[in-house]
Protein backbone atom coordinates (compact mmCIF):
# COMPACT_ATOMS: atom_id res chain seq x y z
CA UNK A 1 0.00 0.00 0.00
CA UNK A 2 1.99 3.40 -0.91
CA UNK A 3 0.65 6.10 1.33
CA UNK A 4 2.31 9.39 1.18
CA UNK A 5 0.52 10.85 4.57
CA UNK A 6 2.21 9.95 8.09
CA UNK A 7 -0.17 8.92 10.61
CA UNK A 8 -0.20 11.66 12.95
CA UNK A 9 -1.77 13.93 10.11
CA UNK A 10 -5.55 14.38 9.31
CA UNK A 11 -5.05 12.52 6.14
CA UNK A 12 -2.70 9.68 7.65
CA UNK A 13 -5.19 9.58 10.26
CA UNK A 14 -8.27 9.09 7.52
CA UNK A 15 -6.48 6.52 6.00
CA UNK A 16 -5.89 4.52 9.01
CA UNK A 17 -9.85 5.01 9.85
CA UNK A 18 -11.07 4.05 6.38
CA UNK A 19 -8.59 0.98 5.82
CA UNK A 20 -9.56 -0.53 9.17
CA UNK A 21 -13.09 0.12 8.94
CA UNK A 22 -13.10 -1.40 5.66
CA UNK A 23 -11.32 -4.54 7.00
CA UNK A 24 -13.37 -4.75 9.94
CA UNK A 25 -16.42 -4.78 8.29
CA UNK A 26 -14.88 -7.72 6.05
CA UNK A 27 -13.85 -9.63 9.18
CA UNK A 28 -17.73 -8.93 11.26
CA UNK A 29 -19.28 -10.08 7.70
CA UNK A 30 -17.26 -13.28 7.81
CA UNK A 31 -18.40 -13.93 11.88
CA UNK A 32 -22.45 -12.82 11.47
CA UNK A 33 -21.81 -15.55 8.41
CA UNK A 34 -20.46 -18.51 10.73
CA UNK A 35 -23.75 -18.00 12.62
CA UNK A 36 -26.05 -18.20 9.52
CA UNK A 37 -26.73 -21.73 10.14
CA UNK A 38 -26.46 -21.97 13.72
CA UNK A 39 -27.93 -18.86 15.26
CA UNK A 40 -30.30 -20.10 18.30
CA UNK A 41 -33.71 -19.15 15.71
CA UNK A 42 -34.44 -19.36 12.46
CA UNK A 43 -35.27 -15.87 12.51
CA UNK A 44 -31.90 -14.69 13.90
CA UNK A 45 -29.74 -17.17 11.36
CA UNK A 46 -31.70 -15.07 8.44
CA UNK A 47 -30.94 -12.02 10.20
CA UNK A 48 -27.62 -12.97 10.93
CA UNK A 49 -26.91 -13.88 6.38
CA UNK A 50 -28.47 -10.38 5.89
CA UNK A 51 -26.27 -8.41 8.72
CA UNK A 52 -23.19 -10.64 7.15
CA UNK A 53 -24.21 -9.60 3.08
CA UNK A 54 -24.29 -5.84 4.56
CA UNK A 55 -21.37 -5.74 6.31
CA UNK A 56 -19.63 -8.12 3.17
CA UNK A 57 -21.02 -5.00 1.21
CA UNK A 58 -19.87 -1.98 3.21
CA UNK A 59 -16.76 -3.33 2.83
CA UNK A 60 -16.38 -3.66 -0.49
CA UNK A 61 -17.85 -0.21 -1.38
CA UNK A 62 -15.48 1.64 1.59
CA UNK A 63 -11.99 0.18 -0.11
CA UNK A 64 -12.34 2.91 -2.76
CA UNK A 65 -12.57 5.83 -0.30
CA UNK A 66 -8.70 5.40 0.10
CA UNK A 67 -8.20 5.97 -3.26
CA UNK A 68 -9.39 9.75 -2.62
CA UNK A 69 -7.01 9.63 0.29
CA UNK A 70 -4.12 9.29 -2.18
CA UNK A 71 -3.72 5.30 -1.65
CA UNK A 72 -3.62 3.79 -5.08
CA UNK A 73 -3.18 0.41 -4.19
CA UNK A 74 -4.98 -0.55 -1.45
CA UNK A 75 -4.71 -3.33 0.30
CA UNK A 76 -7.92 -5.61 1.02
CA UNK A 77 -8.68 -7.47 4.20
CA UNK A 78 -4.99 -5.58 5.28
CA UNK A 79 -5.04 -7.54 8.63
CA UNK A 80 -6.67 -3.87 10.81
CA UNK A 81 -9.34 -6.02 12.11
CA UNK A 82 -10.12 -6.39 15.67
CA UNK A 83 -7.65 -8.83 17.38
CA UNK A 84 -11.41 -9.97 18.48
CA UNK A 85 -12.56 -10.87 15.42
CA UNK A 86 -9.09 -13.07 14.87
CA UNK A 87 -10.79 -16.28 15.45
CA UNK A 88 -14.59 -15.18 15.28
CA UNK A 89 -17.28 -15.56 17.92
CA UNK A 90 -17.37 -18.17 20.04
CA UNK A 91 -20.79 -18.31 20.98
CA UNK A 92 -24.36 -16.29 20.30
CA UNK A 93 -23.47 -13.74 23.05
CA UNK A 94 -20.33 -12.94 21.85
CA UNK A 95 -22.12 -12.18 18.44
CA UNK A 96 -24.67 -9.85 20.48
CA UNK A 97 -21.84 -8.51 22.20
CA UNK A 98 -19.66 -7.59 18.85
CA UNK A 99 -23.03 -6.53 17.03
CA UNK A 100 -23.96 -4.24 20.11
CA UNK A 101 -20.24 -2.52 20.33
CA UNK A 102 -18.13 -3.84 17.20
CA UNK A 103 -20.55 -2.70 15.12
CA UNK A 104 -22.02 0.30 17.06
CA UNK A 105 -18.38 1.79 17.40
CA UNK A 106 -18.04 1.48 13.35
CA UNK A 107 -21.69 3.06 12.78
CA UNK A 108 -20.70 5.31 15.48
CA UNK A 109 -17.96 6.49 13.44
CA UNK A 110 -19.80 5.97 9.72
CA UNK A 111 -22.18 8.43 11.61
CA UNK A 112 -19.41 11.12 12.12
CA UNK A 113 -18.69 11.26 8.58
CA UNK A 114 -22.38 12.00 6.42
CA UNK A 115 -20.83 15.63 6.22
CA UNK A 116 -17.63 15.13 5.72
CA UNK A 117 -15.32 17.20 3.42
CA UNK A 118 -14.50 13.34 2.19
CA UNK A 119 -17.35 12.97 -0.28
CA UNK A 120 -16.55 9.64 -1.03
CA UNK A 121 -16.86 8.85 2.29
CA UNK A 122 -20.04 10.84 3.13
CA UNK A 123 -22.01 9.53 0.06
CA UNK A 124 -21.21 5.89 1.27
CA UNK A 125 -22.30 6.67 5.01
CA UNK A 126 -25.97 7.17 3.92
CA UNK A 127 -26.05 4.29 2.28
CA UNK A 128 -24.28 2.42 5.27
CA UNK A 129 -26.44 4.08 7.67
CA UNK A 130 -29.69 3.25 6.13
CA UNK A 131 -28.63 -0.60 6.40
CA UNK A 132 -27.37 -0.53 9.97
CA UNK A 133 -30.21 0.52 11.23
CA UNK A 134 -31.70 -3.35 11.78
CA UNK A 135 -28.31 -4.34 12.72
CA UNK A 136 -28.60 -2.31 15.85
CA UNK A 137 -32.15 -3.16 16.20
CA UNK A 138 -31.12 -6.82 16.04
CA UNK A 139 -28.37 -6.00 18.75
CA UNK A 140 -30.60 -4.18 21.10
CA UNK A 141 -33.48 -6.49 21.15
CA UNK A 142 -30.94 -9.39 21.62
CA UNK A 143 -29.08 -7.48 24.50
CA UNK A 144 -32.51 -7.35 26.09
CA UNK A 145 -33.42 -10.95 26.10
CA UNK A 146 -30.57 -12.20 26.95
CA UNK A 147 -30.37 -9.97 30.10
CA UNK A 148 -33.74 -11.72 30.76
CA UNK A 149 -32.81 -15.20 29.62
CA UNK A 150 -31.58 -15.90 33.51
CA UNK A 151 -28.41 -15.65 35.83
CA UNK A 152 -26.14 -17.19 34.22
CA UNK A 153 -26.80 -16.42 30.74
CA UNK A 154 -26.78 -12.78 31.85
CA UNK A 155 -23.21 -12.48 33.62
CA UNK A 156 -22.18 -14.75 30.26
CA UNK A 157 -23.15 -12.26 27.96
CA UNK A 158 -22.09 -8.92 30.71
CA UNK A 159 -18.75 -10.49 30.31
CA UNK A 160 -18.39 -11.02 26.65
CA UNK A 161 -19.51 -7.21 26.41
CA UNK A 162 -16.78 -6.38 28.96
CA UNK A 163 -14.09 -8.43 26.26
CA UNK A 164 -15.83 -6.94 23.33
CA UNK A 165 -15.33 -3.33 24.78
CA UNK A 166 -11.68 -3.42 25.66
CA UNK A 167 -11.20 -3.91 21.90
CA UNK A 168 -14.12 -1.76 20.74
CA UNK A 169 -13.43 0.95 22.67
CA UNK A 170 -9.70 1.65 21.74
CA UNK A 171 -10.48 1.69 17.71
CA UNK A 172 -10.62 5.23 17.73
CA UNK A 173 -7.22 5.79 19.60
CA UNK A 174 -6.44 7.41 22.40
CA UNK A 175 -8.24 10.89 24.02
CA UNK A 176 -6.53 13.84 22.61
CA UNK A 177 -5.06 12.20 19.43
CA UNK A 178 -3.25 14.68 17.59
CA UNK A 179 -4.03 12.90 14.03
CA UNK A 180 -8.09 12.56 15.28
CA UNK A 181 -7.85 16.02 16.15
CA UNK A 182 -6.92 17.31 12.70
CA UNK A 183 -9.20 14.95 10.85
CA UNK A 184 -11.88 17.02 12.72
CA UNK A 185 -10.39 20.28 12.22
CA UNK A 186 -10.02 19.39 8.77
CA UNK A 187 -13.93 18.89 8.42
CA UNK A 188 -13.33 14.86 7.67
CA UNK A 189 -15.16 13.46 10.64
CA UNK A 190 -17.47 15.50 12.94
CA UNK A 191 -15.76 14.50 16.38
CA UNK A 192 -12.75 12.65 17.95
CA UNK A 193 -12.53 9.61 19.29
CA UNK A 194 -13.56 10.40 23.07
CA UNK A 195 -17.28 12.20 21.83
CA UNK A 196 -17.81 8.81 19.51
CA UNK A 197 -16.61 6.72 22.54
CA UNK A 198 -19.10 8.73 24.76
CA UNK A 199 -22.21 8.06 22.23
CA UNK A 200 -22.13 4.34 22.21
CA UNK A 201 -21.39 4.13 26.04
CA UNK A 202 -24.29 6.09 26.33
CA UNK A 203 -26.71 4.55 24.30
CA UNK A 204 -25.60 0.97 25.55
CA UNK A 205 -25.84 1.63 29.37
CA UNK A 206 -28.93 3.35 29.00
CA UNK A 207 -30.33 0.39 27.74
CA UNK A 208 -29.02 -2.04 30.52
CA UNK A 209 -29.97 0.33 32.88
CA UNK A 210 -33.94 -0.29 31.66
CA UNK A 211 -33.30 -3.71 32.18
CA UNK A 212 -31.79 -2.97 36.02
CA UNK A 213 -28.33 -4.95 34.43
CA UNK A 214 -25.20 -3.14 35.43
CA UNK A 215 -22.39 -2.74 33.57
CA UNK A 216 -19.28 -0.55 33.10
CA UNK A 217 -17.86 0.91 29.62
CA UNK A 218 -14.71 2.19 30.62
CA UNK A 219 -12.50 4.59 29.20
CA UNK A 220 -9.33 2.61 27.78
CA UNK A 221 -6.30 3.57 29.83
CA UNK A 222 -3.63 1.21 29.46
CA UNK A 223 -2.56 1.77 25.20
CA UNK A 224 0.32 -0.91 25.47
CA UNK A 225 -0.29 -2.88 22.46
CA UNK A 226 -2.10 -0.51 20.86
CA UNK A 227 -0.96 -0.46 16.79
CA UNK A 228 -2.30 3.30 15.71
CA UNK A 229 -1.52 2.22 11.72
CA UNK A 230 -3.56 -0.71 12.23
CA UNK A 231 -6.22 0.68 14.89
CA UNK A 232 -5.75 -3.17 16.91
CA UNK A 233 -5.23 -3.57 20.18
CA UNK A 234 -3.15 -6.63 20.94
CA UNK A 235 -3.64 -8.11 24.89
CA UNK B 1 -34.70 -19.73 24.89
CA UNK B 2 -38.11 -21.20 23.23
CA UNK B 3 -39.84 -18.54 21.58
CA UNK B 4 -42.85 -20.72 20.77
CA UNK B 5 -45.51 -19.63 22.63
CA UNK B 6 -48.62 -17.66 20.48
CA UNK B 7 -48.04 -14.75 21.47
CA UNK B 8 -44.43 -14.60 20.16
CA UNK B 9 -45.99 -15.42 16.95
CA UNK B 10 -46.21 -12.66 13.92
CA UNK B 11 -48.58 -12.93 11.03
CA UNK B 12 -46.92 -11.72 8.18
CA UNK B 13 -48.57 -9.60 5.17
CA UNK B 14 -46.84 -7.65 1.77
CA UNK B 15 -47.97 -5.99 -1.22
CA UNK B 16 -46.28 -5.45 -4.72
CA UNK B 17 -48.80 -2.58 -5.67
CA UNK B 18 -50.54 -0.10 -3.84
CA UNK B 19 -53.45 -1.55 -6.10
CA UNK B 20 -53.17 -5.21 -4.70
CA UNK B 21 -54.39 -6.08 -1.13
CA UNK B 22 -52.11 -7.14 1.44
CA UNK B 23 -51.20 -10.98 1.01
CA UNK B 24 -50.14 -13.34 3.73
CA UNK B 25 -46.66 -14.38 3.00
CA UNK B 26 -45.52 -16.05 6.31
CA UNK B 27 -44.73 -15.66 9.86
CA UNK B 28 -41.82 -15.08 12.31
CA UNK B 29 -41.39 -15.91 15.68
CA UNK B 30 -40.19 -13.16 18.04
CA UNK B 31 -40.88 -12.42 21.74
CA UNK B 32 -39.93 -8.46 20.66
CA UNK B 33 -41.35 -6.49 18.30
CA UNK B 34 -38.71 -4.40 16.55
CA UNK B 35 -37.18 -7.46 16.19
CA UNK B 36 -40.17 -9.40 14.66
CA UNK B 37 -39.75 -6.42 11.92
CA UNK B 38 -36.17 -7.16 11.19
CA UNK B 39 -37.05 -10.68 10.89
CA UNK B 40 -39.88 -10.41 8.48
CA UNK B 41 -38.14 -7.83 6.33
CA UNK B 42 -34.78 -10.32 5.84
CA UNK B 43 -37.14 -13.63 5.49
CA UNK B 44 -39.03 -12.97 2.97
CA UNK B 45 -37.42 -10.58 0.74
CA UNK B 46 -37.38 -12.12 -2.21
CA UNK B 47 -40.24 -9.70 -3.97
CA UNK B 48 -39.90 -6.01 -4.42
CA UNK B 49 -42.55 -5.38 -1.57
CA UNK B 50 -43.67 -1.82 -1.73
CA UNK B 51 -45.52 -2.17 1.79
CA UNK B 52 -45.33 -5.21 4.01
CA UNK B 53 -46.98 -5.40 7.45
CA UNK B 54 -46.93 -7.97 10.99
CA UNK B 55 -49.88 -8.88 12.96
CA UNK B 56 -49.47 -10.88 16.54
CA UNK B 57 -51.53 -13.66 15.67
CA UNK B 58 -52.96 -13.69 19.53
CA UNK B 59 -54.59 -10.44 18.08
CA UNK B 60 -56.49 -12.57 15.38
CA UNK B 61 -59.81 -13.28 15.74
CA UNK B 62 -61.62 -15.97 13.65
CA UNK B 63 -64.99 -15.33 12.19
CA UNK B 64 -65.92 -18.41 10.66
CA UNK B 65 -64.29 -21.62 11.23
CA UNK B 66 -65.63 -24.61 8.74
Amino acid sequence: MTTTAPPTTAEGTMISLVGSLADNKAALGRAYADWAVSAPTLESAVAAAAMAQDELGHSRSTYPVLKALGVHDAEVDAGRRLALLDAGLVDWTAFIAANLLVDGVLTTFVAETTESSLTQMAQRARKILQEEGSHQVHAEAWARRLCRSGDAQRDLFVARLAEAWEHASRWGGPAGDPGFAAAVDAGLVAHDATHQREQVRSRVLELFAREGVSITLPEPVDWTGWDPDRRRWTP
Amino acid sequence: MTLESRECVWEVFARKEYADPLHHVGTVTEEDEELAVVSARSIYDEQPWIEMVIVPRSAIREAIRA
